[in-house]
């Protein structure tokens, strides 16, 4: 299934999945499409590992959801970073860089 | 988190909605990558394949999606229960039967626990229960102890103990009540006055009696009726408060009624009324008034401990006072001392408190081992449906089932199964304990036993804890099988009944053999409490109990004086002897194993006691001339009783062997005398020596001293007409009372036994008898479940093979080399389980040695009886399916599937 680790590192994909709908709303495959684009075709999210978590965060206010039509004139569910999304996003992307910087250190020192 | 509450909401009222979303998202998720596809030039029925590839199967993700959602947890156990329901309801037989099964393991548990509860754990009505303390006396070198203190000394307490708020006492008195016109024997505390208050009590009805009241000599009589007598005698009438009615002839006043719920603080017997104290022997206004005599000691006394006190400062409190009365009246105090026992661990009485403990604990393992055996059946019967429902496993894993799902599912069923089996064991064992409890009654008729074993929430509790220890084992195994579900295996598996690879049964094997030894322990364990009353009912009792009637009477209940009494007596014993089918009569006070004795304490003469020693209490019977020859009670030495042996001629005895052997060691106990009055006479001379016999307890006493005296020499009004006849003495029952209603109209009969029946009572072969009923009732049961348990592993793993055995007998084989293969797998499972009994019974029964009366915890003759029996049985279990499988008609075997 072209799975590369997704689980990389626990939160990973979540992430990854905040910045691709930081741009503008998308729906599940866009999103998908999106993060392998944005990797640079690194990753590709399995759909079982990207719903989840796309509901999951529905639930904890991060993104909504709105049913309109796709651009072949499909209906699609869309979802959008909503402001809370947005400031997880910041967090997540400052501790990511964090633990970056960390690792690099530690690597390199050695 | 709104959020997250909102979206629980919406995800457990709003099911259809989401679902439906969810299903479209995901529907449009193919549609899109299907378009993508087809955009890379593939054709429509192509792309939408790679489509659904890619999306990886879209059950599969909507099930992911669906774990992730709140309140999942909550909705799955809803789901997993309604499932249950709809598993179980769908194949009702097999529910039924383990229903039942584990019904019955849980309603023998109940039922026992109930009683054990009762008995040892229930809390007394009372405020503040634990704070209640037994006190015990206990005096030195006594060989009887009978842990009761005298008014006197309980005065002293009072006034010296400083670790207790109240110190109260009672005893038991049986008395005759006469009110509305009928007379009938109860039984009553005579209580000190601050009994009530001190337990904190508040009255139903009236008033109760105040501190220090009854105490005093002069006082009139009052009573105060128990609840439920209250309830039965007088129908609860309010009018009964304030009324005089008659007590052993006496006039005392109703002044009110007791609690509900209360029934004294006897853990065995229940109290119909209570008197004050000065209606008891323990204060005196007898006769003799000898209540006022420090060394009289008839009171059962407690205390209720002061606020802050423990039982170690409580305990040296009366130390120092025990010590201290000691010293002050050394004729009568020297010797005594005063243990501090909270009140239940005194229940019954103190002498058997140790021993109670642990007959309740051995019937609760033996109870444990029924649970256990029936937890190991349905284990079975979950196990062999668990096979048969692989496939539905197999297609649930296929579907995106977790592990944790199919285990949580099996596990809810189990519980729930479970659950109701204890719901139905609560009643049954309710069933069982009401039935219990009326035979006792029944056959103990003349004792006001309390046997409420009721459902409390100990008894709740523990039948829900069973239940869910079941729910576990049952379940757990199943459980695992379907949680090592792979897909694949399983799916192929299905449908197909091929012959089980080695190692496939193992486990219920194993479960098979435990079942076996278990029920083989239980089987044992009832043998040998049957020996031990076998045992018990052929034990020399040191007198003929065939063919007696036993008649106990008082004519002191209704005002008869001394002469007016003997005279009464004299008369019905010659008009008794007079009747048809009565070969001789005798009168005497004590009935072996009865509920009346009179330990009286004897000087020796010559033998001046040492100093600080109390005198020997010695138990005695008076009897009239022909009762040694009546009861055939043989005389070993001198003379029996005679006509001239009476008030005006010199007090004489018969000794039983014992106390000759004891008090006069190598010397001829003929002519030797003693006084049960004081170190100074007036003495008793011995005239004879009769055999030893058994007198209170019947199973487990040693000989203990006994003499008789004539009873024209000492009087007592309540005595007992031993009836011998030639005809069953039950048939007596109806002209006795017809002679004894002509002597004396108002007389009230207080009891009517044979001496058979008498023998049955508490002291007697009662408790060997019941001891031998329950282990028997749960052996049996035991049984009945281990053969379910062979008969079913046997004829299911026989079922499963029956294409093999279609083949082998294709090729040739015999129908007997048939017979032989089925049997072999039981005989194994058969020999194996009973070795494993025959050790485990010899490992564990012996816990119950100190239960057994001559007969050893390892009697080989009901070890290998035992086991004969079962394997016997168990076999045949086996043979059956065997015979089955034996008659295949090959061809049908072939195609069986």
């Amino acid at each position: 299934m072209g799975e590369k680790r997704t689980d990389l590192l626990r939160g990973t994909l979540d992430l990854l999945i905040l910045k691709a709908l930081s741009l503008e709303p998308l729906h599940g495959v866009g999103v998908s499409r999106r993060i392998t684009q944005i990797t640079k075709g690194a990753f590709q999210v399995s759909f079982g590992s990207l719903f989840p978590s796309l509901h999951r965060m529905e639930e904890k206010g991060w993104v909504e959801a709105e049913w309109r039509s796709s651009e072949n004139n499909r209906r699609a569910k869309y979802y959008r970073l909503t402001p809370p999304g947005r400031a997880q996003l910041k967090l997540e992307e400052r501790e990511w860089n964090q633990v970056v910087k960390i690792m690099t250190a530690a690597v390199e020192s050695a | 988190m709104p959020g997250r509450i909102t979206s629980l909401f919406r995800n457990l009222l709003r099911k259809n909605t989401v679902e439906q979303a969810l299903d479209d998202e995901l529907q449009s998720a193919v549609e899109v990558l299907t378009e993508e596809k087809m955009k890379q030039g593939l054709s429509h029925p192509e792309a939408r394949r790679q489509a659904l590839i890619e999306i990886g199967g879209v059950e599969q993700v909507k099930e992911d999606v669906r774990t992730i959602r709140v309140g999942r947890a909550l909705e799955d156990f809803a789901r997993d229960i309604r499932f249950a329901f709809r598993t179980l309801a769908k194949s009702p037989g097999l529910t039924a039967i383990v229903v039942i099964t584990l019904a019955l393991g849980i309603g023998v548990n109940t039922a026992i626990f109930g009683i054990v509860n009762g008995m040892l754990l229930r809390p007394l009505p009372v405020r503040a229960p634990e704070q209640i303390m037994f006190l015990a006396a206990e005096q030195k070198g006594a060989s009887l102890q009978t842990y009761t203190v005298s008014y006197l000394d309980l005065v002293d307490y009072r006034k010296q103990v400083s670790a207790f708020s109240d110190l109260f006492a009672y005893e038991i008195a049986l008395v005759g009540l006469s009110a509305y016109g009928r007379a009938e024997e109860i039984a009553a505390s005579c209580v000190t006055g601050n009994y009530f208050s001190a337990l904190g009590l508040q009255p139903t009805l009236g008033r109760l009696f105040l501190a220090g009241e009854g105490e005093k000599p002069g006082e009139a009589g009052m009573m105060v009726l128990g609840y439920s007598y209250w309830q039965k005698r007088f129908g609860g009438d309010p009018g009964v408060v304030g009324r005089q009615v008659l007590v052993d002839g006496k006039p005392v006043t109703i002044v009110g009624v007791g609690p509900k719920g209360f029934g004294g603080l006897h853990s065995i017997l229940e109290m119909d009324a209570y008197l004050t104290l000065n209606r008891g022997l323990g204060f005196g206004q007898g006769p003799d008034g000898f209540g006022y005599f420090r060394g009289v000691r008839l009171l059962r006394a407690y205390g209720r401990l002061a606020p802050g006190v423990n039982l170690t400062q409580a305990q040296s409190s009366f130390d120092v006072t025990a010590a201290r009365l000691a010293g002050q009246y050394p004729g009568d105090d020297k010797g005594i001392t005063v243990r501090v026992i909270p009140e239940k661990r005194a229940r019954p009485d103190p002498s058997v408190a140790s021993i109670i403990p642990l007959v309740a604990s051995s019937f609760l393992a033996l109870a444990t081992l029924v649970v256990l055996l029936a937890c190991l059946n349905v284990a079975n019967i979950l196990l062999v449906r668990a096979t048969v429902r692989q496939g539905e496993m197999g297609i649930r894993a296929a579907l995106g089932a977790g592990r944790g799902r199919l285990i949580a599912q099996v596990l809810t069923e189990c519980a729930l199964l479970a659950l109701v089996g204890a719901a139905a064991g609560v009643i049954l064992g309710q069933f069982a304990n009401n039935l219990l409890g009326s035979t006792i009654k029944q056959v103990l008729s003349n004792i006001p036993l309390r046997l409420e074993g009721g459902v409390d929430w100990r008894v709740f509790s523990y039948a829900l804890g069973i239940a869910v220890f079941t729910g576990m084992i049952v379940g757990v195994s199943p459980a695992l099988r379907a949680s090592r579900a792979n897909v694949n295996v399983m799916l192929r598996e299905t449908g197909r009944s091929d012959s089980p690879g080695a190692g496939r049964h193992q486990l219920r094997n194993v479960l098979v053999v435990a079942q076996l030894a278990g029920s083989l322990v239980l089987l044992v364990a009832a043998g040998l409490f049957v020996r031990s009353l076998a045992h018990v009912q052929r034990m020399n009792l040191g007198l003929d109990p065939d063919h007696v009637l036993n008649v106990t009477l008082d004519p002191h209940g209704i005002g008869y004086d001394e002469p007016r009494t003997r005279g009464f007596y004299r008369e019905l014993e010659a008009r008794v002897r007079a009747l048809p089918g009565v070969k001789s009569a005798a009168l005497a006070f004590f009935v072996p194993m009865g509920n009346v004795q009179e330990p009286r304490g004897i000087h020796i003469e010559g033998h001046p006691l040492a100093s600080g020693q109390q005198p020997p209490q010695v138990l005695l019977n008076r009897v009239d001339p022909p009762y040694f020859e009546m009861m055939r009670v043989p005389l070993e030495r001198g003379r029996g009783f005679a006509e001239t042996d009476n008030a005006t001629t010199p007090r004489v005895a018969i000794v039983n062997q014992k106390m000759a052997k004891q008090f006069w060691p190598n010397e001829d106990p003929i002519g030797k005398r003693f006084s049960i009055f004081s170190p100074t006479g007036p003495f008793t001379e011995v005239v004879g020596v009769a055999q030893d016999g058994k007198y209170v307890v019947a199973a487990l006493e040693e000989p203990v001293p006994f003499f008789y005296i004539p009873y024209a020499q000492d009087y007592s009004s309540m005595m007992t007409l031993h009836i011998r006849s030639a005809v069953p003495p039950e048939s007596l029952i109806a002209p006795v009372r017809e002679v004894i209603r002509g002597l004396a109209p108002d007389l009230p009969i207080y009891d009517v036994e044979t001496m058979k029946q008498s023998l049955w009572g508490m002291d007697g072969f009662f408790v060997f008898r019941l001891g031998a009923v329950v282990a028997t009732v749960m052996g049996l049961i035991g049984l009945a479940l281990a053969v379910v348990g062979v008969y079913g592993v046997v004829s299911f793993s026989a079922g499963q093979r029956t294409h093999e055995m279609g083949i082998r007998m294709a090729l040739g084989a015999e129908r007997q080399d048939i017979l032989r293969l089925v049997l072999r797998q039981g005989m194994v499972l058969v020999m194996v389980g009973v070795l494993c009994g025959l050790i485990a019974s010899w490992a564990l029964t012996r816990i119950t040695a100190r239960l057994l009366v001559g007969v050893s915890a390892t009697d080989p003759l009901t070890y290998t009886s035992v086991a004969l029996v079962l394997a016997a049985i168990a076999l045949w279990a086996c043979y059956v399916p065997a015979r089955r499988a034996m008659r295949l008609d090959p061809m049908a075997a072939l195609r069986y599937e």
